[in-house]
């Protein structure tokens, strides 16, 4: 059997590493209560979310049930499965039962369609706890990330590999010597599935593993760049530089990358400048590559950026600690504004009918001035959320009381709304005047219906109304 | 004569592991999967013609004996990429139990790194929640292009390029049972033309042969259409000393006479001046003429034109030390 199913934890205590997302997770299973926001496992592969999820469920002796992207998962399937294992009760009798809907950043636009909107309605309708599992926080549409609470999972160091990888090898009766336990774990960068994939592939058929033995079957690239960068820094001939990158896997832009945020190791600014030159050029030639799928360009690329490098270099080698490239942390967060800016543009779009460029380009400062003044109305009516609304009226402290404030508006709206639909069950006829009047005031420009002498719900404030109302005539011009 | 209608690459692709030839720690290492009985789910890795497939489906005929055609698949992911492939075949094959007293079946799925991410993100699971039933060996030329989740859950192999000695054993065992006489010099072009790409070798073999039993190297080069190493040192040489008229001239022989094609012979000017101690900046130069003049070419300039245009750009990069 496949020993990266056998010792799948299946407790929560046995997770390796990140104490405090199994504590999160813990709290929020103890204290789940209808309406308790799903929680969003996210982090890299192999580190344990979905074992976390499952020995949960394991830990709280709740039922698990899993969707995840090899079924189909278009609207009306995930209704069919997530919807009711999450309104219905348990069939077995368990006290709950526990929705996992794993790569949940993996929805297929064209073969899922609607999954993205199935799974937001699921979890406000939810009646049992649901779980999301993503690599990519930011690979989620904002209005869903925003409905659930995220939970991260970091990548484990190496160290914390090993005593798991020893008693592994203790059951098995594998005796796996210090070092190549070490290679296993520093190769794994952080991902115990990997790390536990590659002993067990070493040592089917032996009883004692060396190093040599791994070294054939380990996860690939990230490492061995640790090995390139420092020879492309110092003295090593051409040709042996160009071998290694076809050895590191890597695509030539992360090497470019590589290469780029190691460059303050250079002296002088000539040697810099010398630098930016190939490395630019080679950032041409993969760029015609992509463009043009001609793959047979990387080859100048790769020389270009290692061979000119290393010429700059003059072969003085790296002295600190290397870098890992900057601009992907920057891309990170930048893919994240990006999102922000998307989903408000789209929904000012929404507003005045346009499409989402010439709001950008024509209308958006007149926008941001109105919202400036009335910023409640804003958020209310475009359900912005306090990073959209923050963007919009450039005051990121405000927009956090106002998103606040909304929040809680909502609440309160709910429970009226709920207590109505108590009355509504019981004496049906008593209430039967009120929709005469209800659409009258929608007509006036109020969008929810308030029933204002219902009694056991407090009206709703006076002063939000009118600012309402105004807020509705600005934007109608 | 029907024997000589076979494709070699056929004939002689090995039947079993340990005929595969240049890649003996990856060998000993499967061959110790099929005597325990036991399989992790497999990436191999490497570029084309030196081992991959015949490697899986060697390793699959070993370990199921007589039922491995029932047991096995082969699943080419170029022709079908899409995440529908995942959803449906991979999943309808690695669901039902295997035959013929086997524990589990064994999935190939050849050039990987074609699959669509959505394909490969519907993959991720499946290889897990099957894995009682079915064991997967994905191909591919670059792991890069095979999503981490993925190679996180499959032991990798990585297959070297095949080295002169692997690729000049097997073509003397296969002229010798074909009747065929190569000399030595003709095992020397094979190896250049090869590069490391066992199928290459045997194609250029097989079509030296068909022109004449005893094969020389001259006679690889223009089966191949390959220049001989020796021609393209003498153009290079000829204009990085500033000859243009003597340097266009072999130029013109070699594409004109010879019928070498420009991208060809691009390859070659590359895999050469990569190779040659000369100084580094000037090399990097040199190779970034010709990246530039192939990217020209690729994109629909008059390759003639763009040809001479290299050589004069080699004087002159030659007479004025760098740039």
């Amino acid at each position: 059997m496949d020993w990266t199913e056998k010792y799948r934890p299946s407790h929560l205590a046995d997770i390796v590493g990140n104490g405090t997302a199994v504590h999160q997770m813990l709290d929020w299973a103890r204290g789940w209560k209808r309406g308790t926001k799903p929680l969003i496992l996210y982090g890299k592969p192999g580190i344990g979310k979905t074992s976390a999820a499952y020995a949960l469920a394991n830990d709280m002796q709740w039922e698990a049930m899993e969707l995840n992207a090899s079924d189909t998962r278009t609207k009306a399937i995930i209704e069919r499965v997530a919807g009711a294992g999450s309104t219905s009760g348990s069939l077995t009798g368990a006290a709950r039962r526990l929705v996992v809907l794993d790569e949940a950043d993996n929805l297929q636009g064209t073969a899922d369609k609607g999954g993205a909107k199935a799974i937001l309605d699921i979890i406000r309708d939810a009646r049992q706890p649901i779980i999301l599992i993503a690599n990519d926080l930011y690979g989620l549409a904002s209005d869903l990330r925003a409905a659930c609470d995220p939970v991260q999972f970091k990548a484990l160091p190496a160290r914390s590999l090993i005593p798991h990888l020893k008693y592994i090898c203790s059951v098995e009766k594998v005796q796996c010597n210090d070092q190549a336990l070490k290679d296993i774990a520093d190769n794994s960068a952080g991902d115990m599935r990997a790390a536990v994939t590659t002993l067990y592939a070493a040592s089917i058929g032996k009883q004692r593993i060396e190093e040599p033995d791994i070294r054939t079957s380990m996860k690939d690239g990230r490492a061995s760049i640790f090995q390139l960068i420092p020879a492309v820094f110092g003295r090593c001939a051409g040709a042996e530089l160009v071998r290694m990158s076809y050895e590191v896997d890597d695509k030539p832009d992360a090497i470019e990358q590589w290469i780029e945020a190691n460059l303050a190791s250079l002296k002088g600014p000539e040697a810099t400048a010398q630098a930016y030159r190939y490395l630019s050029r080679a950032d041409e030639y993969i760029g015609n590559t992509n463009r043009r799928q001609y793959f047979m360009l990387w080859r100048y690329a790769t020389v270009t950026m290692l061979l000119g490098t290393n010429v700059a270099s003059g072969g003085h080698g790296i002295h600190e600690r290397i870098s890992s490239p900057r601009r992907w942390q920057r891309m990170a967060s930048s893919k994240r504004q990006k999102g922000i800016r998307t989903a408000l543009l789209g929904k000012l779009g929404g507003l005045i009918h346009m499409p989402q460029q010439t709001v950008r380009d024509g209308y958006l400062n007149l926008l941001s001035i109105l919202a400036e003044k009335d910023p409640l109305f804003f958020a209310r009516e475009l359900d912005l959320d306090a990073d959209q609304l923050g963007l919009l009226i450039h005051d990121r402290a405000k927009a956090i009381t106002i998103a606040k404030a909304l929040a809680v508006e909502r609440r309160e709206e709910d429970k009226r709304e709920k207590i109505k639909a108590q009355k509504k069950t019981a004496p049906e006829q008593k209430i039967k005047p009120a929709p005469a009047v209800t659409p009258a005031r929608v007509k006036a420009g109020v969008l929810e219906t308030v029933l204002p002498d219902e009694p056991g719900s407090p009206p709703p404030p006076q002063q939000e109304k009118q600012q309402k109302a105004g807020g509705r005539q600005s934007t109608l011009f | 004569m029907e024997e000589n209608n076979t494709i070699w690459i056929e004939k002689y692709r090995p039947v079993r592991l340990a005929d595969i030839v240049g890649q003996n720690e990856i060998i000993e290492r499967l061959e110790s999967y099929v005597r325990n009985g036991n399989l992790p789910h497999l990436l191999f890795t490497g570029s084309a013609g030196v081992g991959k497939t015949t490697a899986a489906v060697s390793l699959a005929r070993e370990f199921f004996g007589e039922s491995w055609h029932m047991n096995f698949r082969e699943l080419n992911a170029s022709d079908e990429r899409g995440i529908d492939v995942v959803r449906n075949q991979i999943k309808q094959f690695a669901r039902t139990s295997p035959l013929g007293g086997a524990t589990f079946k064994v999935l190939f799925l050849d050039e990987a790194d074609a699959l669509t991410n959505d394909a490969q993100a519907a993959l991720r699971r499946t290889m897990e929640s099957y894995a009682q039933t079915c064991r997967f060996i994905l191909s591919c030329n670059y792991s890069s292009k095979i999503i981490d989740p993925i190679q996180s859950r499959c032991a990798i192999y990585r297959f070297k390029p095949l080295g002169k000695a692997a690729i000049s054993e097997e073509i003397q065992k296969i002229a010798n049972i074909e009747g065929v006489a190569v000399t030595e010099d003709a095992i020397n072009a094979i190896v250049y033309v090869a590069q490391g790409d066992m199928r290459k070798a045997i194609n250029a073999l097989q079509g030296a042969a068909i022109i004449s039993p005893s094969i020389t190297g001259q006679m690889v080069y223009a089966i191949t259409a390959t220049a001989r190493p020796d021609e393209i040192d003498q153009l290079l040489d000829l204009s990085l000393a500033g000859d243009f008229e003597a340097a266009e001239n072999a130029l013109s022989q070699l594409l004109h006479e010879r019928g070498i094609a420009p991208n060809e012979l691009l390859n070659q000017c590359y895999r050469t001046l990569l190779n040659r101690p000369i100084d580094p900046m000037l090399k990097v130069s040199l190779i970034d003429h010709i990246g530039e003049i192939d990217f020209r070419i690729s994109e629909g300039a008059d390759s003639d034109i763009q040809m001479e245009a290299l050589i004069a750009k080699f004087v002159m990069t030659s007479t004025k030390k760098h740039l």
